[in-house]
């Protein structure tokens, strides 16, 4: 007997025998999708939905005809459990596995591809058979659906949302909440709130952001990051130390979508701008970066392509733009985002081109991207509008002795390099390192000292 | 003559080294040489290339001599010694120059081609431009890049080869060049497959990176409007074949399934420029909708594909790319898009999809745009096929799901032949929900008020009953259908409670409406006969232009003709209505006879 026939006559065997002695898993116990377990899982734990686990598997027809084998993609299958996105067989059989588990499944076309078939590998009414490859069979691993791709909330659904649709930005949400630190209750309640505005009820924006990929009546649970929890500062009212790590037990109980930009009109946005322009100062006051740049990004998308004003609303609208650009380049500077915040001190300066703040905002974020040149300009751009402005004059002497100490510290590495390409990694090294952090000290020291910027997030209208 | 000069020049650089090359010896080179090939001495110029006491020299000038190559090359007759001759010193050529000067002499021959030579051109030069792109020491993967996207670049504007007689006939060449082209790519697939064994560096990445480029830039052109189709007669479908090189070259890459599932993957390339991200983006979408095409309709490299998806998630997946194709009007891309929907359906179980579906934005915006290919498509068979596409599609979804989209269409579709076929499509709903115990959508409240929106008309007495024949013929065969079927004293359906309701907004407007309309047809019908006994002369009110050519104004006849007609659909309504109305008289008065 070859190889291919022994494996073929062992893969009928193994169907016999799912046939014969394999598990009813099906919720309806109509034998539609049976299971023997070949290996037990290593860890105890199962799956939850929208989870995201990882597969290897091989499947046969009846015949013993192989339709399909994730070892031919050199890579595990990938889905999201429970979402409908594989057979039905599959999200019932998956569930019940535990990590590293390998079985075998014998699916009824009912819960495969039915009459229809699957053009053109499955025929009509197939019963489908997953079965052993070479290195286990229906082998699982799987992980937490990682929410924003950054590791900072990972989400496991304990009990399904119904349809499809979220809460946006500003939709108001009821739900309930328990929250975990270090294996620790130390808040459980019910509230009803403004997505985006949770801080006002002592949750941390990972909740807010989250709460915008569920869906009405989900129960889940979410692992939160410092970042999106409640960072460096910690929260003392719950005893919770700077940079710990999170659990939140949420329900989605019920909620009200916010009015879509395209819902509203004119007036209604410039009502609206005043009210979350308050909002954002108030968050940015109390060192909430991240949620007051939620609320000054409102203004933005209302505002910023809104045409067919009269002179009135123009002139409204451009000053909320103005405010909030600048205000949005203040939070992005202590966010340490230098990027973002130079982007907003452009739009800023595109309404007003010679904004004295505006300019100083983008020296101070061009500084502490290294780029020396740029910000002493801008700087020199501060002196030719407000003369005045002394901490602009201390900025450019800051700009000069980096520009040197830059230029000094480049001679030195290059000395003994021959290759232009080998120049250019040191020089990405060299920016990556040291220069970095000594510009953001000397700038971070600087600040209290300059008076035109730190707590002027307030009022610009 | 112009050989004794080349003779000259030569031996003058025989003596001298690389460095000491001047301009003016390249510039002496290049006429003399291409005086040469002018006067016809080509077997003499591949004699002075071969001399291998000239190699320098050929690998320093020789790339001068490329333009008048080629322009001598298409002057010679096919069977032309000289012409053999010719190609044998591009063959040296390739061998012998500096790559990196006969690179930019080949693709500058290839930029500069134009109109019905181009595919001559690029065939011609693909076999020198790979052996000199194999021997490029630095910036391979940029160069292969910028060849590939050169020729793609100069085959876009070439129409594409749509009948079967057009692609046997393959006027300019355009099938033969692409499939040239996909042999012209294959040994830097080859090359990234090789070194993908190894170990993935960074440099790898670039040449695979230009080598998606390419496959999506020939996904979008020809592919997406080039006949698949399997055609009886040509045994080897240039097109085909070339579809299913591509789908291997991306397999053999790895980025067939993740291209698929692009979704998955968010990546796309940084553009400074808003309008550059835009063109991008839309490229890649046609690209991204044309491979689904392949590959779940044509099934190239189906087979690498997972068999263990949903189909529902299937159709997720790929909405929006038939949203894309549905969008455009050529017929070889809306075929396709008609194509993808029909294969992703055919996957499902009829009642199979559910309602919640409906939320991806999706869902509701391609059932409009098959509403609108079948009322505006000048081709009768894409109306037809829509159409059929659109049943399928509604009776993939669970009885909640049908409810909605039959809303969302009555709402939307503006078209009385449309709303006609989906009362129908109602019709057929209650007629199921009356035989089945838990059918909640289409009996009671739901059903109400769904009927509200049907047994209504638009503008009340003043709407135009003759546009709006089709639907108001197919609501009231749907009243006469409640009133038979569904008893007052069962009311299953809710249609007896809501009885003054319809009569007041249907039936009482619809009477009134007909009587107008009538009367004033027949006015008209009076008025033109008058006129025509008075005034055989035409005098047309207005002309009407149909694509540029004027329409023969319509004789009196012909306009007399019209207006029986309308009459007669006139009588038509009526005399449903009236049966309508005597069905409803009976059975209360039968009700009213029980109870007293």
């Amino acid at each position: 007997m070859t190889t291919d026939e022994a494996t073929k006559s062992e893969g009928e065997v193994q169907a016999a025998a799912l046939a014969e002695r394999g598990e009813d898993i099906t919720p309806s116990k109509d034998r539609g999708v049976l299971k023997i377990i070949k290996r037990p899982g290593s860890e105890d734990e199962f799956p939850m939905i929208g989870d995201k686990v990882y597969v290897h598997y091989k499947g046969k027809l009846a015949n013993g005809k192989k339709f399909d084998s994730s070892r031919n993609r050199n890579e595990p299958f990938i889905f999201s459990l429970g979402k409908g996105q594989v057979i039905k067989a599959w999200d019932i059989g998956v569930a019940t596995m535990k990590k590293g588990e390998i079985c075998y499944l014998l699916c009824k076309p009912e819960y495969a591809y039915g009459s229809a078939g699957s053009a053109p590998k499955i025929p009509s009414n197939a019963t489908l058979f997953f079965e052993a490859s070479n290195a286990g069979e229906l082998l699982l691993d799987f992980k937490g659906e990682d929410l924003f791709e950054d590791g900072g909330i990972i989400r496991r659904i304990k009990r399904k949302g119904e349809g499809y649709s979220n809460p946006n930005e500003g939709a108001t949400v009821e739900i309930h909440l328990e929250g975990f630190c270090g294996g620790r209750r130390f808040d459980c309640k019910d509230v009803k709130f403004v997505v985006g505005e949770g801080e006002d009820h002592d949750i941390p924006i990972g909740i807010d952001k989250a709460l915008e990929k569920m869906q009405r009546g989900e129960h889940c649970i979410l692992y939160l990051s410092p970042r999106y929890g409640f960072g460096e500062a910690g929260k003392p009212k719950y005893g919770i130390q700077g940079n710990a790590e999170l659990v939140y037990e949420v329900t989605l109980k019920s909620f009200e979508k916010a009015k879509e930009s395209w819902e509203m009109d004119t007036k209604e946005k410039l009502e609206q701008a005043a009210v979350v322009k308050e909002k954002g100062t108030m968050y940015f006051k109390e060192g909430k970066y991240l949620q007051a740049v939620i609320q000054y990004g409102k203004i933005v998308s209302w505002l910023e392509m809104e045409y067919g004003l009269s002179e009135k609303e123009s002139k409204a609208s451009d000053s909320f733009l103005l405010a909030a650009f600048l205000n949005l380049a203040m939070c992005y500077l202590k966010l340490r985002e230098y990027a973002k915040a130079v982007e907003c001190c452009d739009k800023a300066l595109g309404l007003d081109q010679d904004n004295e703040k505006g300019l100083y905002r983008r020296g101070e974020a061009r500084l502490l991207m290294n780029e020396f040149e740029l910000a002493k300009c801008d700087f020199q751009k501060v002196l030719e509008v407000n003369p005045q402005n002394k901490a602009a004059k201390s900025q450019i002497s800051v700009c000069q002795k980096k520009t040197k100490e830059h230029n000094e510290r480049d001679r030195r590495i290059y000395a003994n390099m021959f290759t232009k390409f080998a120049e250019r990694d040191a020089k990405e090294a060299a920016s990556k390192t040291g220069v970095e952090k000594t510009a953001e000290k000397a700038a971070c020291e600087k600040r209290p000292k300059t008076g035109a910027e730190g707590e002027e997030a307030e009022g610009h209208v | 003559m112009a050989v004794d000069e080349l003779q000259a020049i030569i031996q003058r650089c025989q003596i001298l080294e690389e460095a000491d090359f001047k301009g003016e010896d390249f510039n002496l080179f290049q006429v003399a040489g291409q005086k040469c090939l002018e006067d016809g001495y080509a077997a003499q110029l591949l004699e002075v290339i071969q001399n291998e006491k000239n190699k320098v020299i050929i690998k320093n000038m020789g790339w001068n001599l490329i333009s008048p190559l080629v322009r001598c090359i298409f002057m010679y007759k096919q069977e032309d010694d000289k012409r053999e001759h010719c190609l044998r010193i591009l063959e040296q050529l390739a061998q012998l120059c500096n790559p990196k000067e006969l690179f930019l002499g080949l693709l500058e021959q290839i930029e500069q081609t134009s109109g019905e030579q181009v595919c001559q051109t690029v065939m011609l030069l693909l076999q020198p431009l790979q052996t000199v792109l194999l021997k490029l020491q630095n910036k391979k993967a940029y160069s292969v890049g910028l060849s590939l996207a050169m020729i793609m670049n100069q085959l876009t504007p070439l129409p594409v080869p749509y009948t079967k007689q057009q692609i046997q006939e393959d006027k300019l060449g355009l099938c033969q060049c692409c499939n040239a082209v996909v042999d012209f790519a294959k040994p830097f697939v080859n090359e990234v497959v090789k070194n993908m064994e190894k170990s993935s560096e960074y440099n790898d990445m670039e040449l695979k990176e230009e080598l998606i480029k390419f496959c999506m830039k020939s996904l979008q052109y020809p592919l997406l409007t080039a006949q698949l189709e399997q055609l009886e007669g040509i045994e080897e479908h240039p097109f085909r074949h070339f579809a299913n090189e591509i789908t291997d070259i991306l397999w053999n890459i790895g980025e067939l399934i993740p291209l698929v599932f692009v979704h998955r993957k968010g990546k796309s390339p940084h553009w400074e420029n808003q309008e550059f991200a835009d063109i991008e983006r839309k490229n890649s979408a046609d690209s991204l909708a044309c491979l689904s095409y392949l590959m779940f309709v044509q099934h190239f490299g189906v087979e690498h594909f997972p068999v263990v998806f949903s189909p529902s998630y299937l159709l997720l997946c790929n909405m929006t790319h038939i949203e894309v194709l549905l969008k455009r009007t050529e017929e070889s891309v809306l075929s396709k898009g008609l194509d993808l929907f029909e294969s992703c359906l055919l996957r499902m179980e009829d009642n199979s999809l559910l309602h919640h579906y409906l939320e991806f934005r999706d869902f509701i915006n391609v059932p409009q745009d098959l509403v609108k290919i079948m009322t505006l498509c000048p081709m009768e068979h894409m109306r037809k096929k829509s159409l059929s596409i659109l049943q399928l599609f509604i009776d993939k979804f669970d009885t909640e799901g049908k409810y909605a989209l039959f809303r969302c269409l009555l709402k939307t579709s503006n078209h009385a032949g449309v709303e006609g076929y989906i009362i129908k499509n109602i019709k057929d709903q209650i007629h199921l929900a009356l035989t089945e115990y838990d059918n909640i959508w289409f009996t009671g409240h739901h059903l109400i008020s769904l009927l509200d929106l049907v047994l209504s008309l638009p503008e009340g007495a003043e709407t135009d009953l003759l546009q709006n024949s089709d639907r108001i013929m197919a609501s009231l065969n749907l009243l006469r259908y409640l009133i038979i079927k569904d008893c007052e004293s069962d009311n299953q359906t809710g249609v007896w409670t809501t009885l003054g309701k319809i009569e007041q907004n249907f039936l009482k407007p619809l009477r009134v409406g007909l009587n107008m309309s009538k009367a004033h047809y027949e006015a008209e019908i009076k008025n033109k006969k008058e006129n025509r006994k008075e005034a055989h002369s035409s005098n047309t009110v207005c002309s009407v232009t149909v694509s540029g050519e004027k329409m023969p104004a319509m004789t009196t006849g012909m306009q007399l003709q019209v207006l029986h007609s309308a009459l007669f659909t006139f009588d038509l309504i009526e005399s449903v209505l009236a049966r309508v109305e005597e069905l409803i008289e009976v059975k209360t008065k039968a009700v009213m006879d029980e109870n007293s």
